[in-house]
């Protein structure tokens, strides 16, 4: 659990778990101990939902080898939720449409147990908190000694310059984008990748629905921008590739 | 308990002759307990590549901390990582930014900015974060053998 090692209130700590650089910065002063066991949690979810760990319960599940009744509550319910949100989504956002038969629940896991982490955090009492896993965060507090947290937008083509910034005290930030290799967001209904947009950003009280929805809503194309309009609780910033940015009335921009 | 040193010294001074004092004062500061030897070094990860980005190469600073402790010869090393940075030229041009004159009813419609204000965190599609690791992983790994 490595630490930086910096001039700022509490202490930031950056460890890789489920492929992700996952980084958690507390401005309060907390025991080293607390760090840990976050960090424990997600290599805990690693354990029980990678789909590159052969024993996982997702590997077996996929392999028919574990049946959904005598998986673990937590798998079942984050397989419930995924289900929840195909429906929302129109089926823009589909576990099981990379291939036919098996579910790669990867994409709402990441926010989840970054939603589950946060909870860990309030119960230790953490005030002023950022769980970051791969550019998708919860922030809570400030970012001691400023107001509040501020939270750049990734520019999708200049990679040292940000599109916008998001200013919070308490909120979901998640960012699904085409411009970078390392995402496969595709159409489920036409299995090919979408065009005519760089990335989504959503933010809101839940990480998990966040993504969930900047990936469907990356997945529609030209036609996500209007759809998350739509939503309740939760706000977008689309950037198309032809260089316009659309947000929703609500999004929370710093100043 | 700094009343209780400043009375025992005061007795121990008392106790000896002025100069022994002194002399045993002096052996004691120059006989120290534990040798500290602290060292920084930089390490360069492997190059990843990015789609759009170009190369990305992490650059961290690790401090060494080797603490002999004298009587037992024991050693015990510490390595903090105490800075992480990702230096990159970007190998693409800028495009002309527009405005589109169609606008939705329901959004508020902006050009593309590209801004370089400070942030806490930066919210983005995972591509520099996997070619980010990556690079990052192969200088910790270096810093782990160092």
């Amino acid at each position: 659990m490595p630490r930086v090692d910096d001039r700022l209130p509490g202490g930031r700590w950056v460890e890789q778990i489920m492929g992700l650089p996952i980084l958690v910065d507390v401005r309060d002063d907390v025991d080293e101990d607390q760090v840990s066991e976050l960090f424990d949690w997600f290599r805990h979810v690693d354990r029980a939902f990678s789909t590159y760990i052969d024993d996982s319960e997702i590997s077996r599940l996929n392999r028919g080898e574990l049946d959904l009744d005598d998986a673990d509550p937590e798998v079942c319910s984050v397989l419930a939720r995924c289900d929840e949100l195909r429906e929302e989504t129109d089926g823009y956002f589909d576990v099981r449409a990379a291939a036919a038969e098996t579910i790669d629940p990867s994409g709402l896991v990441k926010g989840w147990s970054v939603d589950r982490a946060a909870l860990i955090a309030e119960r230790h009492g953490w005030r002023n908190y950022a769980i970051n896993a791969g550019g998708d965060m919860r922030l809570h507090g400030s970012a001691l000694p400023d107001a509040s947290w501020r939270v750049g937008i990734q520019h999708p083509t200049l990679r040292q310059k940000i599109a916008g910034v998001v200013r919070t005290n308490d909120l979901a930030v998640a960012t699904s984008g085409n411009y970078a290799r390392g995402e496969h967001v595709f159409d489920p209904h036409t299995h090919q990748p979408p065009t005519g947009v760089f990335s989504v950003t959503i933010t809101g009280p839940v990480l998990a629905t966040a993504d969930a929805y900047a990936t469907a809503a990356l997945a529609m194309g030209t036609a996500g921008s209007a759809w998350t309009a739509r939503l309740a609780s939760y706000e977008a910033m689309t950037i198309l590739a032809d260089e316009t940015v659309l947000f929703t009335p609500g999004f929370p921009r710093a100043a | 308990m700094r009343k209780f040193i400043t009375l025992v010294l005061g007795v121990t001074a008392l106790a000896l002759p002025i100069v022994d004092a002194f002399a045993a004062a002096k052996a004691q500061a120059t006989v120290p307990k534990k040798k500290v030897i602290t060292v920084s070094k930089t390490f360069t990860g492997a190059i990843a590549q990015t789609d759009r980005w170009g190369d990305m190469q992490v650059r961290i600073v690790v401090r060494k901390t080797t603490t002999i402790v004298i009587k037992t010869k024991k050693k015990t090393v510490t390595r903090k990582l105490i800075s992480v940075k990702a230096p990159v030229s970007p190998n693409h041009t800028d495009r002309s930014i527009y405005i589109n004159e169609q606008a939705l009813p329901t959004l508020i419609q902006e050009a593309l900015q590209a801004q370089s204000s400070g942030v806490d965190m930066v919210s983005g599609a995972t591509d520099s974060s996997i070619a980010f690791q990556t690079s990052l992983q192969s200088a910790i790994l270096q810093a782990k053998a160092w």
